[in-house]
């Protein structure tokens, strides 16, 4: 992997760079779309190439069930078998046998759970989870880690936290060993729940092991913690990551989340926010989140977004049309699915732009604005934009602060007159 | 009024090659060989293909819309869009390129349905059944200015059999609604007509007898300066789904069946069980009618049966539903007119298709197609200045593997990908039969290479049989629902 880092914010701890791997060129911060079973659900591999998209994310647990590492071999890798050309990003396969196996036990040699499809006993050792993910032959590579869901706490968050920095040691040289170090890039996941002092130690045992890893991974988060320790959580990971290393924080896809980690000096994120919610029928734009099953949408005959580039918008499809097939033809879902991560992408592609021309302050102000100027800004985005030298409220005397996770959707229709 | 014109390559019955010209108020001439195919839409759109998707599906040249869905809201959403050119299709986002053609009701919905009356049609949309009359039928057509529109018909969708006054009603409102949407104080452009009769000949015939009657006094002044109702007609269609009900074939995958209605056993039936019947009852609407007309036959069951058709009656466009109906649960298609000489000495009967759901696909890296449907590379968007060059890297075909996987993990890519594979081998299998039918003055040898085509492939509903159990199968396992499924089993 090459990691060049082109611009920094002269604000906030944003940055610009250009991440260079086996499949070609990724331009940082941005958002990796997740196609969990070697598919973007409901696009083709070309639909999603064409919207300017060029890293995405497979699961190595459900590829290692279906379709399988023998398989993957046989096909040439995941690449090969999915016809992607571009980048990919494989996780551990660790979250999903917390997230998805009811009957996981996690043991110093790996991670024990039943088979969903036989029954029986398998185990999932870090060499095992290195081993899948060479098959599947994703660019990036993550290491197994110990997850605890995010509200975990007690000693099982510490114990998590250092058997995390143990099984990364295993990953590393099971990697070294491979012969694949020059085409797949092994990513490590700092651990520690929410506790700043766990992350600490996390973050020092971690970069200790610079080199042996080609990026760092802010893991344990977006699992229900309130959003004001959350971002506290991703700052002090960001501040004490190396700067010649990529920083990815895991399960983030909100656009306001995007940029607040994006201010906070992170390059990458997924999630499966944008293309789930599209398939429920919900379209982002920059004024919020918009939910065409709404009856207001269904006589509406302008597109999503006036402005935006993506295929349906620029189509023509108006919001009629789509409340019209939404949840009742696949193709809603895939109109609004192209249109969601058009949106992420360009989020994104300004943000880049900004950082490069010295704006990102300003970028930020603009949108949050525009996202949140009518229902209140969140009160955690305005802290943790405070904490990088940015105020949200600055000039803003009567300004709406709503407290808690704010968001801001678009849950009814107008009240009748 | 029609602005279509039809040259056809012979005027007597049997094999005919043509070509469609439409031209549009603007000028635009959209030209289409016949014999050819018209995609099938479900709430308007091609199943599975974004708009994207489906303008760089060549095959995709002439989509047909059944108004009945957008009955839901009042007035509907459409006709909200009055006095846009193409209104229905710029609402629906179908391509330029591609002709419209609307009906008020699905030609493949063949389920139980209220009586119409004399002045309305029942037609169905997700909130129940509306009443829809002729006058109705002309606004909303009129509103959405589609490149052909239908006139209502009366085919009763109340269960069969049906007596001799139900069919003579039936060709009289028929015959009236005709009238009705030729009428000169607002006549509608390029109207096809559905033939009525169901599956009595003479009633067939009476209807047909009626179109090309001599029309006088009121009748005559309502559609002046047509002498007769045939006159205004630009072309035909005979629907076959509602034939085959009444002649009790029960085709399992004619239509959508939800997974939990799919029998564990499905009896392996002959795709043509009906065809020969079929063949009678067309050639009985279409004795008296000119020759000169397009004639589009709705709701065959695979290539066998369009064969056949093409061979006694002449019919010039078939709609693609069950190639895409195939396509939904997970069947590829492969059949070839003319036979390829490779295929024409094997011992063993070929299947039109494979089903993608058998496992003997799951390390099967052969492409899906031969000419790959749906790659055409446009320039990807660029979302800041740092990005690198847009450029489409040229994609591999997808495997059969892939497509494989893609099934069992209920990813819907699949049926996008399927889709437009369908349409391109049906597109082909179209021309292949232009070809043939160009190249024989005779017409023995397309009569021959039908009988190859027989021989040669299955005519059997095994390959449909075996795809349906097998979609019923996953979309149980993983489709909607399927929480509450597991909720229900897991507390038994």
């Amino acid at each position: 992997m090459q990691f060049e880092v082109l611009a920094t914010c002269h604000t906030t701890k944003a940055r610009v760079s250009r991440m260079t791997l086996a499949h070609g060129v990724t331009a940082l911060p941005t958002f990796m779309p997740v196609a969990t079973q070697a598919a973007i659900k409901g696009l083709t591999p070309q639909q999603v190439e064409s919207l300017g998209i060029t890293l995405i994310l497979n699961n190595t647990y459900h590829l290692n069930l279906r379709p399988g590492t023998k398989i993957l071999k046989e096909a040439g890798g995941a690449h090969k078998f999915q016809g992607w050309n571009h980048n990919l990003l494989t996780d551990s396969g660790g979250f999903q046998l917390v997230s998805l196996s009811k009957f996981t036990k996690i043991t110093e040699e790996g991670a024990l759970f039943s088979s969903p499809f036989t029954g029986e006993p398998t185990m999932l050792t870090p060499e095992e989870s290195m081993s899948i993910q060479h098959a599947i032959g994703a660019d990036i590579m993550m290491q197994l880690d110990d997850v605890v869901p995010s509200l975990t706490t007690g000693p099982r968050v510490a114990e998590a936290m250092a058997r995390s920095v143990r099984w990364l040691d295993r990953c590393i040289e099971f990697h070294e060993k491979s012969g694949r170090k020059d085409v797949q890039n092994l990513f490590a996941i700092v651990q520690g729940g929410l506790d700043p002092e766990l992350r600490d130690q996390c973050l020092d045992e971690m970069t200790k092991r610079k080199d042996g890893v080609a990026g760092y991974a802010i893991g344990g988060l977006s699992g229900g913690e309130a959003k004001d320790t959350f971002w506290r959580i991703v700052k002090q990971c960001a501040d004490k990551l190396p700067a010649d290393r990529p920083r990815y924080c895991m399960g983030v896809g909100f656009a306001e989340d995007l940029l607040v980690c994006a201010a906070l000096g992170v390059d990458m994120a997924d999630c499966v926010f944008p293309t789930r919610t599209a398939r429920f029928g919900v379209a982002l734009t920059f004024r919020g989140a918009m939910n065409l099953k709404l009856s207001k949408y269904a006589t509406d005959l302008t597109p999503i977004d006036q402005n935006c580039p993506c295929p349906t918008c620029k189509g023509g499809t108006t919001r009629a049309m789509l409340h019209h097939i939404v949840t009742l033809e696949t193709v809603a879902a895939h109109a609004v699915t192209m249109h969601n991560l058009t949106f992420q992408a360009q989020v994104m592609g300004g943000a880049r732009d900004a950082i490069m021309q010295g704006t990102f302050p300003a970028y930020l102000h603009k949108f949050f604005d525009n996202y949140f100027g009518d229902v209140g800004y969140p009160e955690w985005c305005v802290n943790a934009l405070r904490s990088v030298g940015v105020d949200l409220l600055e000039g803003k005397e009567n300004a709406k602060v709503i407290p808690g996770d704010g968001g801001n959707w678009d849950y009814s229709n107008p009240k009748k007159q | 009024m029609s602005t279509i014109s039809f040259q056809l390559s012979a005027t007597s019955p049997g094999p005919r090659i043509g070509t469609l010209r439409l031209t549009r108020p603007d000028g635009t001439v959209l030209s289409l060989k016949t014999p050819g195919i018209v995609t099938a839409t479900s709430r308007g759109v091609v199943p599975h293909l974004s708009p994207d998707l489906c303008a760089q599906t060549k095959a995709v040249r002439w989509v047909h819309v059944a108004f009945e869905s957008f009955l839901d809201h009042d007035p509907p959403v459409p006709t909200l869009l009055t006095g846009q050119n193409r209104a229905l299709a710029r609402f629906l986002g179908h391509p330029h390129s591609a002709i419209l053609s609307l009906s008020l009701r699905d030609p493949g919905d063949i389920r139980t349905m209220p009586p119409n009356g004399d002045a309305h049609v029942s037609a169905n949309c997700i909130r129940g059944v509306r009443k829809v009359t002729p006058e109705n039928w002309r606004s909303y057509g009129q509103s959405c200015d589609p490149d052909i529109i239908f006139a209502l018909t009366d085919t009763p969708f109340t269960p069969p059999p049906y007596s001799q006054k139900r069919l003579t009603k039936s060709v009289e409102r028929s015959l009236a609604w005709v009238a009705d949407i030729l009428r000169s104080d607002s006549p509608a452009r390029n109207v096809f007509v559905q033939m009525a009769g169901g599956t009595e000949p003479a009633a067939r015939a009476a209807f047909s007898e009626g179109l090309g009657a001599r029309l006088y006094d009121k009748e005559a002044e309502a559609v002046k300066p047509l002498k007769t109702l045939d006159e205004g007609v630009a072309g035909y269609s005979i629907d076959l789904g509602p034939l085959r009900t009444t002649l009790g074939d029960r085709l399992l995958h004619h239509s959508k069946l939800a997974a939990v209605l799919v029998p564990d056993t499905i009896e392996t039936a002959d795709l043509t069980q009906s065809t020969e019947a079929l063949i009678k009852l067309v050639g009985a609407s279409l004795q008296s009618l000119p020759q000169s007309r397009p004639r589009l036959v709705n709701s065959c069951t695979g290539p066998h049966e369009i064969l056949k058709i093409v061979k006694d009656v002449g019919a010039d466009l078939f709609d693609a539903a069950w190639a895409q109906r195939a396509a939904d649960i997970g069947i590829a298609m492969e059949f070839h007119f003319p036979v390829p000489d490779h295929h024409r000495d094997g011992a063993d009967k070929l299947a039109i298709g494979y089903n993608l759901y058998d496992h003997v696909y799951a390390h099967d890296f052969r492409s899906l197609c031969e000419t790959d449907s749906a790659t055409v590379l446009s320039t990807p968007l660029q979302h800041s200045s740092v990005d690198s060059p847009p450029t489409m890297i040229p994609a591999s075909p997808f495997t059969r593997a892939y497509l494989h996987h893609l099934l069992h993990t209920h990813e819907m890519s699949s049926h996008a990908l399927l889709t437009a594979h369908n349409l391109s081998v049906l597109a082909a299998f179209f021309a292949g039969i232009q070809g043939i039918v160009s190249s024989d003055s005779e017409r023995v040898l397309f009569a021959k290479e039908v009988e190859v085509f027989c021989d040669v492939y299955d005519v059997s509903s095994v390959l449909f049989d075996e795809a349906l159990k097998a979609w019923a199968g996953v979309e149980l396992a993983r489709g909607k629902g399927r929480l509450g499924r597991e909720k229900v089993v897991g507390a038994e």
